[in-house]
């Protein structure tokens, strides 16, 4: 007697792990550039960036946190079966993980396009949202990874 | 509670901003870290300024001077500039006449930043204390040692201590924001006695001398709804002060309420000054708080009578600096026009020395407005547009004030006019690049362009004879302020003649450093060195070695050895001389005429301290 074969996750990424891999990739795609972008804004010395200390904070936390959160969903992407086995938690937490991922670089990019020289423009309310999110996520995904589901469960 | 617990503990910048003796945060006044935390950009471009360093408390990195231990020799005396334990001191002269001797004053306090730095000292009166400067300066650009009577528009003095200056009752109110001088005891009874408990909202002069104290504008903007309210909307914030958006008359105000001498409106006010400091803040009409000093200001208290009228030419137009808004108020451009103080200078951004908006350089100040004579400046000029002849404040703004041992643009805009500057005893804009004319040549130039109404002089105020070079008559006959404008004008590579055409300008420069001012000797020294290094014939050696500190002997020495080498070289070297200048073919000197010009300086003694 023979019984379907569950594909292996660590082997074979479900469209969850996919998509926190895509995202991850695409962030470290967009993020390294960044920062290259902004050696060279350095090296030109280019006003528009050097001459508003707040933009120079808000572009390099942008690059940064890009940086960070695109690993943290190429993390997710390898171990997510692992911290959480059931599918449909996994895809929740990939969606929003990706969401709160993208978000707050986004925020503290846009923060800095058309800022004043006290405050940045209103994009920058991507980031206590993505921040909101990624934090829930995280709690989530730790209480998953306690095991908080069965492995098996569907 | 982790956030809270550590803004608490951790090192708060604003709080150790206003952690002096000298500081204080009444009025309003929150200081400049204060405004950093928001403004970060505008605080880095104002710091950079020498209004930020305006007046600053000694340290590695803000004194200016060589601490080096070496002795700095004048009128007999010297200071002794070193440092011990990391503390600046100066090994000065004591000051009370009976008993001669020597003491070591420690610097407490700074002030200047872009020409020379002075050092002050604390002295204790009674229970407080006062900052009283110390009688020997830095000159920055030199990087000299420099006594301060040599640096003032005065004859020499061998008073060591004749301008100790108590900063509590001068230097506090211009240079520094916020200023509370709070004198203890009543005007009468000031000068070196007088105690203080003065204190300041910032040394130097910072965003708040400008914007008007920000402790409203800061409170009220830490909400961000209401900050954001605030970009997106359009109307100005009532809680800080822009003074390029404020009317003609308050926008100069605020520049003006250090940059023209004045007394207070009413001047029973006086006594206020002296303790909380001046009433005026920006955005008010400063006529309100003061009435600007001019030349027929009376002088209260049996005090000379000539005191204020010295600061001015014969006209009335100003010639120390600090009176750039008597100039303005006097100007075609702010009574018929627009113009502010912005419309030329900009805080936040430009070069920092002169403060000029770099998207307004050179014709461009001018032709904002006056958009015809831009179009084709020659017409208007009747010079080459590419040299210093078509400058527009060349003739309009010549260069006649004295200040910090320099010669500073006029801030009166006005045409130039040979017969009145004449009577005024006034340098004339001419003559201040044609140093080989004379002012009637001038004159006639004036009336072939622009017709009659430019009058030929009939006199000159220095009673110096009217046909002689308008430059060579004023630098022997005219008062100290006007040899200083020509000693430094003869010099500038803007100047008509070529460096090699100047065998007239270089022998009578010659003499001028020998003059009874020291301010006037150290001008005609600089200008002689810039002829030499445009056209050496070897007086190099000899310009190198003469001082404008040194005594009558050394002085004399140094004025026929350059006459004597100016005649064993020039005569090689240099364009034969003009005529009717003094001087022989052979650049031998006509002493005799010359002395009789200097004697004219007799009627025309004036000593001015800064």
């Amino acid at each position: 007697m023979t019984t379907a074969q569950q594909p292996d996750p660590l082997t074979q990424p479900d469209s969850a792990t996919r998509r926190a891999l895509v995202t991850g990739w695409l962030l470290l795609a967009f993020s390294l550039p960044l920062g290259l972008t902004l050696e060279a804004l350095h090296a030109m010395k280019v006003q528009v960036y050097l001459g508003s200390e707040l933009r120079r904070h808000l572009w390099t936390l942008a690059h940064a946190h890009g940086n960070l959160l695109g690993m943290l969903c190429l993390v997710f992407g390898a171990l997510g079966p692992r911290i959480a086995p059931a599918p449909a938690r996994r895809a929740r937490l990939a969606t929003w993980l990706a969401v709160g991922a993208v978000a707050m670089p986004l925020g503290f990019l846009l923060g800095g396009v058309l800022n004043s020289e006290s405050d940045p423009s209103l994009g920058i309310v991507l980031v206590p949202f993505g921040g909101l999110v990624l934090l829930i996520v995280l709690l989530a995904a730790a209480v998953a990874a306690l095991g908080g589901e069965a492995a098996d469960k569907p | 509670m982790f956030v809270t617990a550590t803004l608490r503990l951790a090192h708060d910048p604003i709080a150790a901003a206003a952690d002096h003796e000298l500081l204080h945060r009444h009025g309003g006044y929150v200081g400049s870290a204060t405004c950093k935390a928001c403004h970060p950009d505008h605080h880095a471009s104002w710091r950079a300024t020498h209004h930020a360093q305006m007046t600053q408390l000694p340290s590695d990195t803000t004194v200016r001077g060589a601490f080096d231990g070496r002795k700095v020799d004048y009128a007999g005396d010297h200071a002794r500039p070193f440092r011990e334990h990391g503390r600046f001191l100066i090994d000065v002269p004591t000051q009370s006449p009976e008993a001669r001797g020597r003491r070591t004053a420690e610097v407490a306090l700074l002030v200047g930043s872009r020409r020379y730095q002075q050092y002050f000292e604390k002295q204790p009166r009674g229970d407080s204390i006062a900052f009283v400067r110390l009688p020997i300066l830095w000159h920055i650009e030199q990087q000299r040692w420099l006594h301060l009577n040599t640096v003032f528009l005065g004859p020499d003095d061998s008073d060591w201590h004749k301008n100790a200056a108590t900063w509590n009752e001068n230097c506090i109110f211009c240079h520094n924001t916020g200023p509370e001088p709070r004198i203890r005891d009543s005007l009468g009874s000031r000068a070196m006695v007088a105690q203080f408990d003065s204190e300041v909202a910032e040394l130097g002069i910072s965003c708040e001398s400008c914007h008007g104290p920000g402790a409203d504008h800061a409170a009220g903007r830490q909400n961000p709804f209401t900050r954001y309210s605030q970009h997106f909307g359009s109307s100005a914030d009532p809680t800080i002060v822009h003074p390029d958006r404020l009317d003609q008359e308050r926008s100069v105000a605020a520049c003006g309420q250090c940059h023209g001498a004045r007394l207070p409106n009413p001047l029973s006010r006086i006594d206020d000054w002296f303790t909380t400091g001046p009433t005026y803040r920006p955005g008010d009409k400063l006529l309100d708080h003061v009435t600007p000093i001019v030349r027929d200001t009376p002088v209260g208290g049996g005090g000379d009578p000539e005191l204020f009228a010295l600061r001015f030419w014969g006209d009335g137009t100003p010639r120390l600096t600090a009176y750039e808004l008597q100039g303005v108020l006097a100007s075609p451009c702010y009574t018929k026009g627009p113009m502010t103080c912005g419309s030329c200078h900009a805080m936040h951004e430009g070069d920092p020395k002169g403060q000029l908006r770099p998207d307004r350089l050179g014709n461009t100040m001018c032709t904002q407005c006056h958009e015809a004579i831009g179009r084709d400046v020659q017409a208007h000029t009747h010079h080459d547009p590419t040299g210093s002849g078509s400058s527009c404040v060349e003739c309009h703004m010549p260069k006649v004030v004295y200040g910090v041992l320099e010669i500073h643009r006029s801030h009166r805009i006005e045409n130039p006019d040979a017969a009145r500057d004449a009577e005024a005893g006034r340098p004339h804009a001419c003559t201040l690049c044609h140093t080989d004319r004379s002012l009637p040549w001038a004159a006639e130039h004036l009336q072939r362009w622009w017709g009659p109404a430019y009058r030929m002089p009939t006199r000159r105020a220095d009673g110096a004879p009217l046909e002689l070079p308008d430059a060579i008559a004023s630098l022997h006959a005219g008062d100290a302020a006007a040899r200083a404008v020509y000693a430094a004008a003869i010099g500038r590579d803007t100047t008509a003649p070529s460096a090699d055409a100047t065998a007239t300008q270089r022998a009578h420069l010659a003499v001028a450093m020998g003059d009874g001012y020291p301010s006037v000797r150290w001008l005609a020294q600089r200008s002689l060195m810039q002829l030499e290094q445009r056209a050496p014939i070897g007086l190099s050696p000899l310009l190198r070695a003469v001082d404008s500190m040194d005594g009558p002997e050394a002085r004399s020495r140094a004025v026929y050895a350059t006459l004597d080498a100016l005649m064993r070289f020039g005569t090689q070297k240099l364009q034969p001389p003009v005529s009717g200048a003094l001087l022989g073919a052979d650049l031998r000197l006509d002493l005799r005429a010359v002395v009789r010009l200097t004697d004219l300086q007799g009627r025309n003694l004036i000593s001015i301290g800064e």
